[in-house]
Order: C-alpha cells, then sequence, then structure tokens
C-alpha cells in the first residue's frame, strides 16, 4: 500500500494552491455578494490549461484521472474559493465524461476543445422539479421533427445555466407509460442554450452565489441529431457513468471547504484573546477542532481509495459514496465550528466562515442528500430491501 | 402557569428521603444486593409505612397520586433501592379491590403479568377454561420471583381482554432470570392450571392507565439515577488531580457536567409534568407519558456513559457506587420498552403518513 501522492499529483496540488491562492477570501466575499460570475479566476484557470485536466490529449486536454481532478478540485475550495471557485470550473473538468465516452468524434472535435481551453461554459441539464433524485421519471420530451428533435419541458437547479453556451441535456424520447424498462427511453444532447427557445430564471438561494442555479422553461428547442450523444434511449446508461465521479468530485471540494474553514479556525482562535488569554486554549473550542481534524482526514483517505480504485478500472460505487457522505459530513462539521469558534464575527461576512458554512450545507444537499447516500450503502453494498 | 410540588408533597420528598438516607445508605444496599435480597428492603418499606403513598384512600392508601409515586420513584433510584415489588405493586394496585388493594402494600406484593421489557399489556395472554383455570408462560415479570399474587390478563369472548387474580400458589411456578441491575428482579412465569377469580375493572381502561403510568414511574426511575450520577461525577471531578489541576478545571470535563444537568432538569421538568396530565387524564397524557419514557430514559443511559467518562476508570470498577447507577439508567432505558417503541406510539398518535 502507497499513501504517497505521484509526482504528477504533488505538482498540481502545488501549483493549484499557488493559482488558486491568487485570489483571496475578499475576491470571493465581493463576487458571492454581487452575483458575479468569477470570471478572472475561471480566465486564470484556463489560460493555465487546468480545465481540460481529464479531457483527453487528442482534444486539447491532459488526459489526468479522476484522482488528479480531485486534487484540483479540493485544492480550489480549500484556497478559499469554496464552491463558487468549483462549481465555476466543476464541469469542465469532468461533465462531459458522457461524450468522451459516448459521442461522436464531430461531437467531441466540436466541443472538447473548446471546453478544455475555457471558451465553451457548459451545464447539465438532467434535474426536474416532478422528478428529483427519480431521475427516470424526467418529462422533457425530445420529439423527432425530421432528422431534429424539437424539445419541450422544464428542468430545475441547473448551476450556471446563466453563464453557459451548451447544456448536456437529458430528455425522455419515448414517454415513462411506453417504456418496457424504466431506465430505457432516455437519450442525452450536448446542444445549444438557445435563449429565444430556453427562458432560465436563477434561483434566489442560500449561498454559492457567485454561479447561478437556475430554473429552465424549454419551448420548442430545435436540437440537430448531431448533437445526440450516443444512441437513442440510451442516455439514462451514459449519464449513470458518471455518477461516481461525480460524487467523488463533490466530495473533493466539500473536503476543500472544510479545511479552508478549519484553517481560518485555528488562526482566529490562536489569535482573539479573551479574558487574557487565546480562545483557542478553550477545550471547549479546541476539542471541536481537533475532533474535525481528524474526521477531515479520515474523510480524505476515503475519497483517495475511492478515485484511486476508479482510475484503476474498479468498482468504486461504496467507496465514491461513502466519501461524498464522510467528506460532506465532515466539511459541514468543520465550518460550523469554525463558525462558533469566531462567535459573533463568525455571523458577519468579514471573517469569511458565514460563506463556508452556507456553501458546505450545500453538500449535504447535493448532487444528492446524505440519506439518498444510506439508500445505496444499505441497499446496494449491505444487501438489505430497497426501502424507496 | 404555576409548576411546583405541593408543600405536603415537598415535605414527603423530604423526609422519604431521610429515610432512605437512614435506612438504605450505600453500604447496606451492597450488602442487600449481594446477598440477592430484595425482601429486606420491601418489608422495610411496608413496615414504616411509606407503601400506601401515591394509593387512593378508596383503596386504603394514603392518598396522593402519580406525582408522589415518582417522588417517590426518583428516591427510590437515587439511593439504587430494590424497587421491583414496589413497582410491580404501584402498577397493579388500580385493578385490585379495596381489600385485596391493603393487602398488596402491606407486603403481599402484586405484579401484573406481562414482560417487563415490552409495553404494558403487549405481552401474551393467558387461555382459562370453563372453571377459572389459567395456562400460558410470561417471560420476565418484574418481581415476578417476589410477587405473592398476579394481575393476569386474559383472552375474553371476541379477543377482547379481561383481568384475572392469580395467588401466587399451586399452578404457579416462578423461574428467577439474572438482570444485570441487581436492583431490581424479574421472572419468568409458568402458570399451568392455576385457579383465578376474575377482576372487576374494565381491562384496556386499567391497561391503558397502567402502560401511562409505568411509562412515568420508569422515567422518574431514570431521573433519579441520573441525578444521582451527576452529583458523583461532580463530586469525583472536584477531588480528582491531574497535571496539578482538578479534572473539573477542564472544560471537556465540565462542559459534560453542564450537559448532564441539562438533561436531568429537562427530565425533572417533564416527568412531574407528565406525571401531573396522567392524574389529570387529559387527551394528551397517553402522549406525554410515552414522551418521557421515550426522552428520559435515553437521556439517561447516555448520561450513565457520560458519568463513567468523567470517572475514568475508577467508575468501571466493582468497588465504586457508580455502576449501581449506571446499570439502573440502563435498565431503565429497556424497562416497559424501548424509547423506540415508545416512539412509535408518539408518532402513531400524530398526524402523520403511515409508513
Amino acid at each position: 500500500m502507497d499513501f504517497e501522492l505521484s509526482e504528477d499529483q504533488a505538482t498540481i496540488r502545488r501549483a493549484v494552491a499557488e493559482l488558486a491562492a491568487k485570489f483571496d477570501d475578499q475576491y470571493w466575499m465581493e463576487k458571492d455578494a454581487a452575483h458575479e460570475f468569477p470570471t478572472e479566476f475561471y480566465k486564470a484557470f484556463a489560460d493555465g490549461g487546468w480545465l481540460g485536466i481529464t479531457t483527453p490529449e487528442q482534444y486539447g486536454g491532459h488526459g489526468f484521472g479522476i484522482t488528479e481532478a480531485a486534487l484540483l478540485l479540493e485544492e480550489v475550495s480549500a484556497s478559499g474559493a469554496g464552491m463558487n471557485g468549483a462549481s465555476s470550473m466543476h464541469l469542465s473538468i469532468f461533465g462531459m465524461h458522457p461524450v468522451i465516452v459516448h459521442g461522436s468524434e464531430e461531437l467531441k472535435r466540436q466541443n472538447l476543445p473548446r471546453i478544455a481551453d475555457g471558451d465553451l461554459h457548459v451545464c447539465f441539464g438532467v434535474t426536474e422539479p416532478g422528478a428529483g433524485l427519480d431521475t427516470t421519471r424526467i418529462t422533457t420530451f425530445a420529439r423527432r421533427d425530421g432528422s431534429d428533435y424539437v424539445v419541450n419541458g422544464r428542468k430545475v437547479w441547473i448551476s450556471k445555466a446563466m453563464e453557459s453556451e451548451k447544456v448536456l441535456l437529458l430528455t425522455r424520447t419515448t414517454r415513462f407509460e411506453d417504456v418496457q424498462k424504466k431506465t430505457d427511453g432516455l437519450t442525452l444532447f450536448l446542444t445549444d442554450l438557445d435563449r429565444d427557445h430556453v427562458d432560465i430564471r436563477p434561483i434566489t438561494k442560500m449561498g454559492r452565489n457567485a454561479v447561478s442555479s437556475n430554473e429552465l422553461f424549454i419551448d420548442d428547442l430545435r436540437v440537430p441529431e448531431a448533437h445526440r450523444v450516443g444512441e437513442e434511449g440510451q442516455g439514462f446508461r451514459y449519464i449513470l457513468d458518471g455518477l461516481n465521479p461525480e460524487r467523488m468530485l463533490v466530495a473533493a471540494e466539500a473536503l476543500g471547504l472544510g479545511r479552508a474553514a478549519l484553517r481560518r479556525a485555528v488562526r482566529y482562535g490562536n489569535e482573539r484573546q479573551v479574558f487574557g488569554r487565546p480562545i483557542g486554549m478553550n477545550q471547549g473550542l479546541q476539542f471541536p477542532l481537533a475532533d474535525s481534524l481528524a474526521r477531515l482526514d479520515a474523510a480524505e483517505l476515503t475519497l483517495r481509495k475511492a478515485t484511486w480504485l476508479y482510475d484503476n478500472g474498479k468498482p468504486c460505487g461504496r467507496e465514491a459514496n461513502t466519501a461524498k457522505y464522510l467528506c460532506a459530513d465532515a466539511g459541514f462539521d468543520a465550518a460550523d465550528r469554525a463558525l462558533q469558534t469566531h462567535g459573533g464575527m463568525g455571523y458577519s461576512e468579514e471573517y469569511h466562515v458565514a460563506r463556508y458554512f452556507r456553501e458546505a450545507r450545500l453538500l449535504k444537499i447535493a448532487p444528492l442528500s446524505q440519506e439518498m447516500v444510506l439508500n445505496y450503502l444499505g441497499s446496494h453494498v449491505l444487501g438489505l430491501p430497497r426501502s424507496y | 402557569m404555576r409548576w411546583q410540588l405541593s408543600e405536603e408533597q415537598d415535605a414527603y420528598r423530604q423526609s422519604f428521603g431521610a429515610w432512605l438516607a437512614d435506612v438504605a445508605p450505600s453500604e447496606v444496599v451492597r450488602r442487600w444486593l449481594d446477598d440477592g435480597d430484595a425482601a429486606a428492603f420491601a418489608e422495610r418499606l411496608v413496615r414504616d409505612g411509606w407503601a400506601g403513598v401515591g394509593v387512593p384512600e378508596a383503596l386504603g392508601g394514603q392518598g396522593g397520586g402519580l406525582v408522589e409515586l415518582a417522588l417517590t420513584a426518583e428516591l427510590l433510584a437515587g439511593a439504587s433501592a430494590p424497587s421491583a415489588t414496589w413497582l410491580a405493586t404501584a402498577l397493579a394496585v388500580p385493578a385490585l379491590g379495596p381489600g385485596t388493594a391493603v393487602a398488596a402494600f402491606e407486603g403481599e406484593h402484586a405484579a401484573l403479568l406481562s414482560p417487563a421489557d415490552a409495553i404494558p399489556g403487549e405481552g401474551p395472554r393467558l387461555t382459562i377454561d370453563g372453571e377459572g383455570r389459567l395456562q400460558g408462560t410470561v417471560p420476565r415479570v418484574l418481581a415476578g420471583d417476589l410477587a405473592a399474587q398476579f394481575v393476569a390478563v386474559v383472552d375474553g369472548p371476541g379477543g377482547s381482554p379481561q383481568l384475572h387474580l392469580v395467588p401466587a400458589s399451586t399452578g404457579v411456578r416462578a423461574q428467577a432470570r439474572r438482570l444485570l441491575d441487581r436492583s431490581r428482579s424479574a421472572a419468568d412465569v409458568v402458570i399451568e392450571g392455576a385457579t383465578s377469580g376474575p377482576l372487576d375493572v374494565d381491562a384496556r381502561q386499567f391497561l391503558a392507565g397502567c402502560t401511562a403510568r409505568a411509562a412515568v414511574l420508569v422515567a422518574a426511575d431514570s431521573l433519579g439515577a441520573m441525578a444521582r450520577m451527576l452529583d458523583m461525577a461532580v463530586e469525583y471531578s472536584k477531588q480528582r488531580h491531574q497535571f496539578g489541576v482538578p479534572i473539573g478545571a477542564f472544560q471537556a470535563v465540565k462542559h459534560a457536567a453542564a450537559t448532564i444537568l441539562v438533561e436531568v432538569e429537562a427530565a425533572r421538568s417533564a416527568v412531574y409534568f407528565a406525571a401531573a396530565s396522567v392524574d389529570g387524564g387529559g387527551p394528551q397524557s397517553a402522549l406525554h407519558a410515552a414522551a418521557v419514557k421515550a426522552q428520559v430514559t435515553a437521556a439517561g443511559a447516555r448520561v450513565a456513559d457520560s458519568a463513567l467518562t468523567l470517572h475514568g476508570a475508577i467508575g468501571y470498577t466493582w468497588e465504586h457506587d457508580l455502576q449501581l447507577f449506571f446499570k439502573r439508567a440502563k435498565l431503565d432505558e429497556y424497562l416497559y420498552g424501548r424509547p423506540a417503541g415508545w416512539n412509535e406510539r408518539i408518532a402513531d398518535g400524530l398526524d402523520l403518513a403511515p409508513s
């Protein structure tokens, strides 16, 4: 067993941390407050060639694995950029996986190099108001019309749709009622978010405000056949491939956020004096932070194992889900404790932990709730009856 | 709302507490427990006239109600006194007629034939033949080894329960069970053709009342054990020194003790409210009782763990008295049903979608 990062991985980690450090907490506080996309930050990472970290080399990327992608997003998040920073590039880093594996050569040539160099912003259009995590229940429908499709429907919680030129869009091409297997009849497209046919409305929300979350109203959106990913009716299977990596990357972001929060808490615990001594001297404050360190470290190990398994072509559902669960919990607890350590100051924006706290809370919900992770572990790993 | 004990109740608490301190100090209690002698204390309790407190005067008791019984339960637990017969009798007495009731709290202890680890009335029912002879086995009956008479739940016509009184004589066999908490006892009661007489009470109404009373009294017991463990932990944390200071100076220790205090005070408020509510017979009283059984006994089990941690290794020894209260609180969590079962009752009483 080897716990050492490879030379490449160590270099990636260091270089990402250095680049992300150029954007300080003040930058993120302002972007978050203004609900403004972190264009400068995104550009710095695009220019550095980081967005194509997992994109195959023939499409302008570096062809690294999920381990390297996780290290990248963890360091971005840990820099204090948090979910604002991570979400600005998350989809570019690994979201195109279904296209890379199942897309046509033309679709890949047209899009992947532009995503890798940062020119093309994409979002992920899966979830719907009537379906939630019950993905096969989506109703957005792509009707055949000659060689095109015409799409109608609604999507919700589509991150970065406001800023995106294209969407990886999951639709039904056969209605739920008309398929034998409920996972059949779903079709995936990578297509333009034509504003004349897609009304994008940002959702007012608790945090991560530099990157929008949106509702999409799709009205007769015409999609050429060439924008279809893989075969018609197989979209669910293509999406499924990407779920484990998605969980690992979100785990990495949660972990990084926990590290950022803990760093701030420790600094404040050492600096702030009450009753003539640093408040970090109080066990009531020191122990929760020490506990968070232990939990973050343990969660990190699970995450590293999960990404290692994936990159080595081994089954990793159990580990990917466990990593998401533990990292989200440890990250949120660290943020909560950091806020508590700061006392009243934690509640002000000035000390940044309030922003971390709001963002960390998201990761217990997205991309799937902790409870759904337990559902997975309970039924798929432990073999208990499916409860939902 | 004014919430405090009446002068009489306060006086009772003081005098019963003083009596317990005199009659059942730790070294005496330990001797009883080591000898497996639960009768000595039960006899003393009867002889000195405490057993009738909380029993209505109509049944020959000294009056008072569930609040008085809860005070008794709390204090008994705080002394780790052997109290299975007292609790079993307190729960069974409302089913008995005046004469039998008097005998019950004068030493002819009575017990409901229902498993001590289930919500009262949820256990197996006995079968009865045409001449009133009973048949059946009820496992783990509280004070089953010490009771002189049993209130049996019998399968009546149309599946409705009926209550019968069975003397612990011919045709009744009790096999004692060993409990980790030696201050209570239980036995499997095997009934083979014992004669019985019907009790003139509505069985369903009695069982519903018995359930609520059991919940409150076990919660009160847990409260007593908790409060005692808090006292012990605080005392120890002032006395024990490490790194040149009493361990109570460490926040991790004092915060843990403060958390126990919060549990104790929350438990006290809830238990006495529930006791008064059950006595008042309000529409929500069954839920109040279920809530304290679920919440307080679960808290008691947590507090036991925390108090043990605060004592370090000394608390793990046989010589230290903490073990008495630790085990008491742990049994209270399970006695007459686990918190999950009581929470289920609460859930059933709420307007929720069925699972």
